[in-house]
C-alpha cells in the first residue's frame, strides 16, 4: 500500500479507536438501536460495532464479509450517542471504518464512478435526474408507484422501493443566483444551500423558502457552483470524496458576505454546522461559517418576524416526524413544531415515538431496503395510530422513505416538509 | 465444537437462532465487566423446552452452556469461561399473564424489566425492584443476580418479590417452583435458591412477580453537607428517627464535581457530601416523613435543605444522581465500581474507611450510591494501561472487601460475585459454608456444565 494511504488508514483507526475506548460495554444502546430492535444480534448493536473496531485496531480480527455487513448496518440516527451514559459517538467508529476499509479495499469502480465523478461533476447528475423524470412522466406517467424502480436492482437497490418523481428542471436553473427582498428594505442576506434533493427533486421545497423569505426582506442568494454537502458520500466511506465537496462549498460560501446560511435539509444542516469541522482547518474563516448555519425552521422561527394575521387557515390534521440530523444532530425540535401549530385551522397531534429514526438513512433505505422497512412499519403504525391527514417534516430521506412505506401499506396520509405547509398558509392569507 | 452438534443445535433452535461466525462470537463474548471469552456457538431460545432438549444435549456431549439475558452484569455472569454454548434468553420476552386482582404478572426471562411497569401501570400497579440497568437487563437476569436499585430501602430487592420460577435443570429437568398465593410454604422454599444463583444452578425460563399500587404521592428533596460525617449521620438518624425514605442517594465531593464538570446540575461543587431524599404514599404521610427527614438533616448541620415543588423541580435535583457514573467516567480512561455494602449504622466508618485506602493507594474514588440500604458504589478512577496503576488498584479493592467484612457487611450488594470477586467470598462466608455452596451445585450440575467458574470454582476434592 502506498505511504499516504496507510497513514491515512491508520488515522482512521486511531480517531475510530479514541471513541470506542470510551465505551462501558454497559449495553444501554441496546434499548435504543432501531437496527438492533430488528436484528436481534449484538453485532449490530452499537456497543457491538465497538468490539468489532477494538479488534479489527487490535490486530485480531481482520476485514470479512460479516464485518463489513455490520459496519454497513449502521443508520447513522445518533440515538446510541444521544443517550450513552459515557458520552461515545458509536456512529463515528461506524464511519471511521467504513473509511478504514475503504482505504484498504478502495472504494469500487461504481461508487468511485459515483462519488469522484457524478456527483462532482453534478451535470451528470442533473442530466440522469431529467432523464428519470423524463421516463417517469412520459412512459409510465406520474406519481410515486412508477414502474422506472424495475432499473433499480441494476444499483443494487430493491424495486420495491417506490421514488418521487423527478424534477425536468432543477431549481437552481429556475432562479437568478440573486434573488432580491420582495418587500420594503432589505433587511438581511442569506444564502441559500439547496441540497441536492431540493434543487432536483422537492423543488417545491426551494419554492416556499424562496418565496418566504424574500417575503421578509431577505435577499436570497443560491449560489450556482454549489455542490453536494458530502454526508451521502462520508456515509459510503469516502472520506476523500467528502473532503473535497466541503472544502468546495466553504470556499464558495465564504466568498459572500451573508447574515446566515439557510438550508432546508437536515443532513446538509448538521453537515455544514458540525461536521465540517472534521475536514477544514480550524479557525475564525471556519467558525464564522458554521455560525452561520440555520436549518430553515430554526431561521424562520428566530428570524423572521411573521404574525398571526400573516397565516391563512388550512384544514389539516397534522403530526410531525423529527429527522434524527435535526432532533439530535442539531437539537431542533421545538421550532418545526411551533410553526405548525401557530397555522390557524390546523390541529396538531403530537406523534408517539416522533424522535425515532424513520430507517431511511440517505442511501441506507436503498441498500438495506427490508431491515429500512421492518424499521419504517413503526412510523407508519405510530402515524395511522395518530389519525391524520398529513406528516410534516424536515428532511428529504425521511419524506421519501416515508411516503414510500405509507404506499405499501395503501395509507392515504400525505407527507410534507414544514416549509411547504408554512407557505401554503401564506398563500392562504395572500402574505406572499 | 463438532459439526454434528452445531447441526443437532440447529435441528433444535432453528436457523435464524444460531450464530457460529467468528464476528458474532466477539459480539457475544463479553459484558459489562471486563473480562471477555469468545464462545463457540450462541443459541436464542424461544422456549423452555428448546432450553431443555439444549441441557440434554449438553450433558451428553460434556459441553459448557452459559445463559446470558442482555449481558449488562457487571461481575461477568454472563461470560463463557469454558467457551462452549452461549444461550441468549433476551428472545423468550413474552408477558404470559397479568392478574390485577392478585398483583401477580407473570412473563417469560428475557422480557426486559422495565416493559413490566409498561403493562402494571394500566390498573395502578408497579413492579418496585429499579435497577439503574432496567432499560437494558432482562428480568431473567435481574432475578440470577437478585438485582437491586434506588428504592430498596423501603421497598427491598428482586428476591422480595419472587414468588414463581419456572426452571431448567442442568440435566434437562423442567421445574415449576413456588406458588402465586401470598402465604404458602409447602416445599423448602426452593424457588429462593435460584434468585441470586448467577446462572450456575438452573436455567429460568418464567418468573411470576408480586407487583405493589403505585403511590400517591412522593415528596423529594436534596441535602447539602460541609462535612461527609454530617451526611453519613444524617443517614443513620433517619432511619433511627423511624423514617423510611422511599430513596436515599449519597454521593461525594468527587462526584460532585465530576459531574458539574460533565453538565451543570446546580450541584454546589464545594460541597462535601448531598443526599437525595424521596418519601412516597398516601399524600399527608409523605408529607409529614419529609418534615421528620428535614429534622434530622438539619441536626446534622446540613448547609441548605431544598424540596422540589413538582415534578419538574424533582427531575432537576435527580439529574445529578442519574449522570453520576457518566461523569465518574469522563474523569479517568476506565473506573472500577464496586458495591461493597454494610448495615447502615456503620456507614460512617465505610466512608471514612474507603477514603482512607484510596488515600493510601493514591486513587482518585468517587464514592456515590444508595446510602439509604448501605450500599454504597466506590469508583475507582483510573487508566487500565498503567500497569502501576492497576497494581494499587487491586491491592485497594482487596482492602475494600476486606473492610466491608469487617464492618459485618458483605463483598457484594447487587452486582454479584461472578469472576473477579470469586477469590474473596469464602473470606466472608467461611468453610462450611463454601463447601455447602459447592453441594448444592455438585446435586444439581454433578458436571459443572452450567456456567461453570462463576462465584466459585469447583475443584475436585474440597
Ligand atoms: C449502567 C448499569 C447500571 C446497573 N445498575 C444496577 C443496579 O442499580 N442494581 C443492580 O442490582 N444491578 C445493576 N447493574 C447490573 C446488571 O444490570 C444486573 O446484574 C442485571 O440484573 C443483569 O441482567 P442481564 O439481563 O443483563 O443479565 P446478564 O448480564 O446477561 O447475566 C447476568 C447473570 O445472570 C445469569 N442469567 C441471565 N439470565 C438468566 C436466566 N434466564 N436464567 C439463569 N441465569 C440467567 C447469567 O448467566 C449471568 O450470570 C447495572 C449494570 C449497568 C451496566
Ligand atoms: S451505551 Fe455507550 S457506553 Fe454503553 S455500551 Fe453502548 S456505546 Fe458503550
Ligand atoms: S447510529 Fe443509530 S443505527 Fe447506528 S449504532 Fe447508533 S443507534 Fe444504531
Amino acid at each position: 500500500m502506498h505511504t499516504a494511504a496507510k497513514n491515512q488508514a491508520e488515522t482512521h483507526l486511531l480517531e475510530a479507536a479514541r471513541e470506542f475506548q470510551k465505551c462501558m460495554q454497559c449495553g444501554k444502546c441496546r434499548s435504543v438501536c432501531p437496527v438492533f430492535k430488528e436484528m436481534g444480534n449484538e453485532l449490530y448493536v452499537a456497543r457491538g460495532k465497538n468490539k468489532l473496531a477494538e479488534k479489527i485496531v487490535s490486530g485480531d480480527l481482520q476485514i470479512s464479509a460479516r464485518v463489513k455487513d455490520a459496519v454497513n448496518q449502521c443508520l447513522n440516527c445518533k440515538t446510541c450517542s444521544a443517550n450513552c451514559p459515557a458520552g461515545v459517538s458509536p456512529e463515528h467508529v461506524v464511519l471511521r471504518l467504513r473509511w478504514y476499509i475503504t482505504t484498504q479495499e478502495g472504494l469500487g469502480f461504481f461508487k468511485a464512478l459515483l462519488f469522484r465523478q457524478i456527483v462532482w461533476r453534478k451535470w451528470p447528475i442533473g442530466l440522469a435526474a431529467v432523464l428519470v423524470g423524463l421516463c417517469q412522466r412520459l412512459l409510465f406517467g406520474i406519481g410515486p408507484k412508477n414502474p422506472v424502480r424495475h432499473l433499480f436492482p441494476l444499483f443494487g437497490f430493491s424495486k420495491r422501493r417506490n421514488f418521487p418523481t423527478m424534477a425536468l428542471r432543477s431549481a437552481q436553473s429556475r432562479y437568478p443566483e440573486v434573488i432580491p427582498a420582495r418587500t420594503g428594505a432589505k433587511r438581511m442576506r442569506v444564502g441559500y444551500f439547496t441540497g441536492c434533493a431540493g434543487n432536483l427533486i422537492y423543488t417545491n421545497v426551494v419554492k416556499s423558502v424562496v418565496d418566504i423569505l424574500t417575503a421578509y426582506g431577505c435577499e436570497v442568494v443560491i449560489p450556482k457552483r454549489q455542490k453536494c454537502n458530502g454526508t451521502p458520500v462520508l456515509a459510503n466511506g469516502d472520506y476523500e470524496g467528502a473532503r473535497r465537496l466541503m472544502e468546495h462549498n466553504f470556499n464558495l460560501f465564504k466568498k459572500y458576505d451573508f447574515d446566515a446560511i439557510v438550508v432546508a435539509c437536515s443532513s446538509c444542516g448538521l453537515s455544514l454546522k458540525k461536521e465540517i469541522n472534521l475536514f477544514i482547518e480550524p479557525g475564525d474563516e471556519l467558525t464564522a461559517f458554521t455560525g452561520k448555519v440555520r436549518d430553515i425552521n430554526e431561521f424562520i422561527h428566530n428570524s423572521l418576524d411573521i404574525k398571526q394575521e400573516h397565516l391563512g387557515p388550512l384544514p389539516y390534521r397534522v403530526t410531525y416526524h423529527d429527522p434524527c440530523h435535526l432532533v439530535r444532530g442539531q437539537g431542533i425540535s421545538a421550532e418545526p413544531r411551533n410553526l405548525l401549530r401557530r397555522i390557524p385551522g390546523i390541529e396538531f397531534k403530537e406523534l408517539t415515538e416522533a424522535a425515532v429514526c424513520c430507517g431511511s438513512a440517505g442511501s441506507y433505505c436503498l441498500t438495506h431496503y427490508d431491515t429500512a422497512i421492518k424499521i419504517n412499519n413503526h412510523k407508519v403504525r405510530h402515524i395511522r395510530e395518530a389519525g391524520v391527514d398529513m406528516v410534516a417534516t424536515a428532511c428529504p430521506t425521511c419524506v421519501m422513505h416515508i411516503q414510500d412505506n405509507l404506499l405499501q401499506h395503501n395509507s392515504p396520509e400525505d407527507v410534507r416538509f414544514v416549509v411547504e405547509i408554512l407557505a401554503d398558509s401564506l398563500r392562504a392569507a395572500g402574505t406572499i | 465444537m463438532n459439526a454434528r452438534c452445531i447441526t443437532e443445535l440447529t435441528l433444535i433452535f432453528g436457523k435464524d437462532h444460531i450464530l457460529t461466525e467468528l464476528e458474532d462470537m466477539i459480539a457475544y463474548s463479553y459484558d459489562a465487566a471486563h473480562v471477555e471469552v469468545l464462545p463457540e456457538v450462541v443459541v436464542f431460545a424461544r422456549t423452555t423446552e428448546q432450553i431443555s432438549q439444549l441441557m440434554r444435549l449438553a450433558y451428553r456431549e460434556k459441553i459448557p452452556v452459559t445463559p446470558r439475558g442482555q449481558g449488562s452484569g457487571l461481575s461477568g455472569g454472563s461470560v463463557p469461561l469454558q467457551r462452549g454454548i452461549v444461550l441468549v434468553m433476551d428472545r423468550m420476552n413474552s408477558i404470559l399473564d397479568f392478574d390485577p386482582a392478585n398483583r401477580l404478572i407473570t412473563v417469560e426471562a428475557g422480557l426486559t424489566t422495565s416493559e413490566i411497569d409498561r403493562t402494571a401501570v394500566s390498573t395502578g400497579l408497579f413492579y418496585p425492584p429499579d435497577p439503574g440497568s432496567v432499560s437494558f437487563s432482562t428480568i431473567g437476569g435481574n432475578v440470577a443476580e437478585n438485582a437491586g436499585g434506588l428504592r430498596g430501602l423501603k421497598y427491598g430487592v428482586t428476591k422480595d418479590y419472587v414468588k414463581m420460577l419456572e426452571i431448567v435443570l442442568p440435566k434437562g429437568d423442567i421445574v415449576r417452583l413456588g406458588n402465586r398465593c401470598v402465604k404458602h410454604v409447602a416445599g423448602l422454599n426452593a424457588e429462593s435458591l435460584f434468585v441470586g444463583s448467577e446462572g450456575i444452578l438452573g436455567i429460568i425460563t418464567t418468573v411470576t412477580l408480586a407487583l405493589l399500587p403505585i403511590p400517591e404521592h412522593r415528596e423529594s428533596a436534596l441535602a447539602i453537607f460541609d462535612t461527609l460525617e454530617n451526611a453519613a449521620q444524617a443517614v443513620a438518624d433517619i432511619i433511627a428517627a423511624g423514617v423510611t425514605p422511599s430513596t436515599m442517594e449519597f454521593m461525594d465531593n468527587t462526584t460532585i464535581k465530576a459531574i458539574q464538570n460533565f453538565k451543570d446540575c446546580g450541584l454546589p461543587r464545594d460541597a462535601e457530601a448531598v443526599l437525595l431524599i424521596e418519601t412516597d404514599g398516601e399524600f399527608h404521610s409523605a408529607q409529614a416523613e419529609m418534615a421528620r427527614v428535614e429534622a434530622q438533616v438539619k441536626k446534622n448541620s446540613a448547609r441548605q435543605f431544598n424540596r422540589a415543588r413538582d415534578a419538574e423541580e424533582r427531575d432537576r435535583l435527580f439529574e445529578g444522581r442519574r449522570v453520576a457514573l457518566n461523569a465518574l467516567a469522563s474523569v479517568k480512561p476506565n473506573l472500577i465500581l464496586e458495591d461493597a455494602t454494610v448495615v447502615r449504622s456503620r456507614l460512617p466508618e465505610m466512608v471514612r474507611g474507603i477514603i482512607d485506602i484510596a488515600a493510601r493507594y493514591r486513587i482518585m474514588v468517587g464514592i456515590f450510591g444508595h446510602a439509604g440500604d448501605g450500599n454504597l458504589h466506590p469508583t475507582f478512577l483510573i487508566d487500565m494501561k498503567d500497569r502501576e496503576e492497576m497494581v494499587r488498584t487491586e491491592s485497594a479493592v482487596k482492602e475494600l472487601f476486606q473492610l466491608a467484612i469487617d464492618l459485618g457487611g458483605t463483598i457484594s450488594g447487587e452486582h454479584g460475585i461472578g469472576i473477579e470477586k470469586k477469590p474473596f467470598l469464602e473470606n466472608q462466608l467461611g468453610e462450611a459454608s463454601m463447601n455447602l455452596l459447592r453441594d448444592i451445585k455438585r446435586t444439581l450440575d454433578p458436571e459443572n456444565l452450567l456456567n461453570p467458574g462463576k462465584i466459585f470454582d469447583m475443584p475436585a476434592i474440597y
